[in-house]
């Protein structure tokens, strides 16, 4: 499996701790964040590939922390993780262009397999953004 | 409760009504009815005023004749002529061709009899008349009609007695007053009526048709000054004239006095000495008045009958309206009071569900950790290390199995997708059906289908749709169970909306559970064969379609589900 780095923002201290226990034992890079405003604090300064994010929490929410980070990042993949999130608010963080938007409780395994999917996206993503990027140079040579 | 209420309503309907419509009509038979006998007293009053006037006429006239013809006789014989025998027999056989000539007396003014013609000639031979009373009274007046007496014979008869001019001798007749009574007998009203003559003193001078022979006190009353109608005939044609009589026995006048069951008329005739009687029985004339009394009583029966109909009808129409929206009212009320409800229970179970969800994400979790470094263990030093890896795969198990409670609950599962079609119900049941008519044949149960071929197509959630229909059919086989049936119906209902009707011949729903039976985790099956979240789910998705869904037990057993779609036909 291909290493990248996983922000985990969760209000509740033991998921995030245990979550990331346990992806880092699969061999990703974990960060953790307990509140959207920390999150978007750790996305400035680091690099972070996908980010795991829960609708519902004090401060700003889930799905205002994703408007802000799709600003900010556009390229970082977001996946909502919920238990306490409507339909409507899964609808509203799709068309925010989350990822894809999953209910707890949830096994590691599909939690894991939705962030790689993520992680694939972006890459492929970010592959084409550079590649562009040199074709612009090669005709454009200065 | 409420019965009794509407049987007040119409109790005290029904009464106002029978008081409105019967009153006046009683009042207006009441009147009419008094009035109608007060004209009927009137035209007897009236006949029996021309009666007894003509009465008199004949009674005057009887009289008149005969004191005329004595008259003509003195006038022409002088005492010399009639004072003989011979002469006098000539004479009577001459004036007496009537028969109502009884006898003929001459008498001297000394009260000698000069000569008699008659039937009692040998008992009146020499009598003396000077010291008789009606003698005195012709000698002075010049004439003179005696009361009636019955005499030897036992015919009723009087006497006309008239002075000669030059007061020299008197002849004196007696008359059989039997012609007179015959015409006084053939004049009365009514078969009970009553007419006679009597004098001052109250003695019948004619026979009483009704056979009396003595005058009542009541009736003697009559010849004294008395209250009653004077009619003046003569003067004022023939319309009564009422007025308080102090003095109806003044000539000229006829008195009617009217009494509680008849009308009396007197008439004074021989300047004042007789009195003639006419008594008519109310009674007996009012057969026209019964008649047309039934007549109007029977048309104003008639007329209430039929306005007491009306307002009967009128009654139940009212009382039928007011059950009708009673009951819309009250169902109404049940209606947006199993609504609240229900958006209260979705609430509470979505939020349950909600802080329900963060735990078994953490018991999954702690639990994978533990599947997670189970391997890394000294398989030889713990033991068991194969049943806690099977523990824990149980724990993520029934961790998996309550989430998809949750799932359900909170509708995770069923988003409404945002394209709705034009769907045809009648297809969709149908597609639904084909799905289950292999375990419902299975299970020995027939469906059957009325489907109206003018249903129209809507807007709707077409797999949600079928989803609840999938539901109701099932739990409607579940209950049947083998030999039932299930009908199917849909309907147009008001133009705007569809009505699908899932119905089942089993036992019906205890009235109890009526109430509760949409509500998250209630359910009739056994443990462990249903979540209670399939008519939940039903409701939920109905609801999020515009339209309603409602259970009623049938009368003729089972229940039946009922929803009812809007048509929707944009797009």
């Amino acid at each position: 499996m291909r290493e990248f780095n996983v922000l985990v923002v969760d209000d509740e201290e033991e998921f995030r701790e245990l979550t990331a226990k346990r992806l880092e034992k699969r061999g990703l890079k974990v960060k953790t964040a307990e509140s959207g405003e920390k999150a978007l604090e750790i996305l400035e300064h680091s690099h972070t590939d996908v980010v795991l994010l829960d609708v519902k929490m004090p401060g700003i929410d889930g799905i205002e922390t994703l408007r802000r980070i799709r600003a900010m990042k556009p390229l970082v993949e977001v996946v909502l993780l919920t238990g306490h999130a409507s339909v409507d608010s899964g609808i509203e963080g799709m068309k925010l262009g989350a990822f894809d938007y999953l209910m707890k409780p949830i096994d590691l395994e599909p939690l894991l397999e939705k962030l790689s999917d993520a992680n694939e996206k972006k890459r492929l993503h970010q592959a084409k953004i550079e590649q562009a990027e040199i074709r612009r140079n090669m005709s454009m040579p200065s | 409760m409420e019965v009794d209420n509407y049987r007040k309503i119409r109790l005290r309907l029904t009464t106002i009504f029978v008081v409105l419509i019967t009153a006046p009509l009683a009042i207006l038979v009441v009147m009419t009815t008094n009035s109608l006998r007060e004209t009927a007293i009137e035209k007897i009053e009236v006949s029996l005023a021309r009666l007894i006037e003509h009465k008199m006429d004949v009674v005057s006239l009887f009289l008149k004749e005969k004191e005329d013809l004595l008259h003509m006789m003195v006038g022409m014989y002088p005492i010399s002529y009639l004072g003989r025998q011979e002469n006098l027999d000539d004479l009577f056989i001459a004036v007496n061709k009537t028969g109502s000539i009884v006898d003929l007396h001459v008498i001297d003014s000394s009260g000698r009899q000069l000569a008699y013609t008659g039937p009692y000639a040998s008992s009146l031979e020499g009598k003396n008349y000077y010291d008789a009373p009606w003698f005195q009274h012709v000698l002075i007046k010049g004439s003179h009609v005696s009361d009636v007496f019955l005499g030897f014979r036992n015919v009723p008869h009087f006497v006309v007695a008239v002075a000669d001019p030059l007061k020299t001798y008197i002849l004196r007749a007696t008359i059989n007053s039997e012609q007179f009574n015959k015409l006084l007998l053939s004049t009365q009203i009514g078969p009970h009526g009553d007419s006679f003559i009597v004098n001052r003193d109250g003695r019948l001078q004619t026979p009483s048709r009704a056979g009396i022979t003595e005058l009542s006190d009541e009736d003697r009353l009559l010849l004294a000054p008395h209250e009653g109608t004077a009619v003046f005939q003569r003067q004022e044609e023939i319309v009564p004239k009422t007025q308080e009589l102090g003095q109806v026995d003044l000539p000229g006048a006829t008195a009617i006095v009217k009494r509680q069951e008849s009308v009396v008329a007197t008439r004074w005739v021989k300047d004042g000495e007789w009195c003639i009687i006419v008594k008519a029985l109310i009674e007996d004339s009012l057969d026209p008045f019964y008649a047309l009394r039934n007549k109007i009583i029977m048309v104003i029966v008639i007329t209430s009958a039929i306005f007491l109909t009306l307002a009967l009808l009128f009654t139940n129409y009212l009382l039928r309206r007011i059950a009708e929206e009673d009951r819309q009212r009250a169902e109404l009320g049940h209606q947006m009071m199993q609504m609240e409800k229900m958006a209260t229970v979705g609430r509470l179970a979505a939020g349950i569900a909600h802080e329900i969800n963060n735990p078994l994400q953490m018991i999954t979790s702690q639990a994978g950790w533990i599947g997670e470094l189970l391997p890394e263990e000294d398989r030889l030093q713990v033991r068991n290390i194969a049943e806690y890896e099977k523990a824990v795969e149980q724990i993520k198990h029934h961790v998996r199995r309550a989430g998809t409670i949750t799932h359900r609950l909170l509708g995770f599962s069923r988003k409404i997708s945002t394209e709705q079609q034009n769907v045809d119900i009648n297809e969709l049941m149908e597609e639904t059906v084909s799905f289950i008519e292999r375990e419902a044949q299975y299970n020995n149960v027939t469906i059957v289908r009325n489907y109206s071929p003018s249903l129209t197509t809507t807007m709707t959630d077409g797999p949600q749709l079928q989803q609840v229909f999938l539901n109701l059919i099932n739990n409607a086989i579940d209950e049947i169970g083998p030999g039932g049936v299930i009908e199917l119906t849909t309907a147009m209902e008001k133009e705007k909306s569809i009505r699908i009707d899932i119905a089942d011949n089993g036992h019906g729903i205890k009235p109890e559970n009526l109430k509760k039976i949409f509500d998250p985790f209630f359910t009739t099956k056994a443990p462990g064969k249903g979540t209670g979240l399939g008519l939940y789910i039903s409701y939920d998705i109905v609801k999020k379609l515009g339209g309603t869904i409602s259970v009623a037990n049938r009368n003729s057993g089972g229940a039946v589900f009922t929803i009812v779609l809007p048509v929707i036909d944009h797009g």
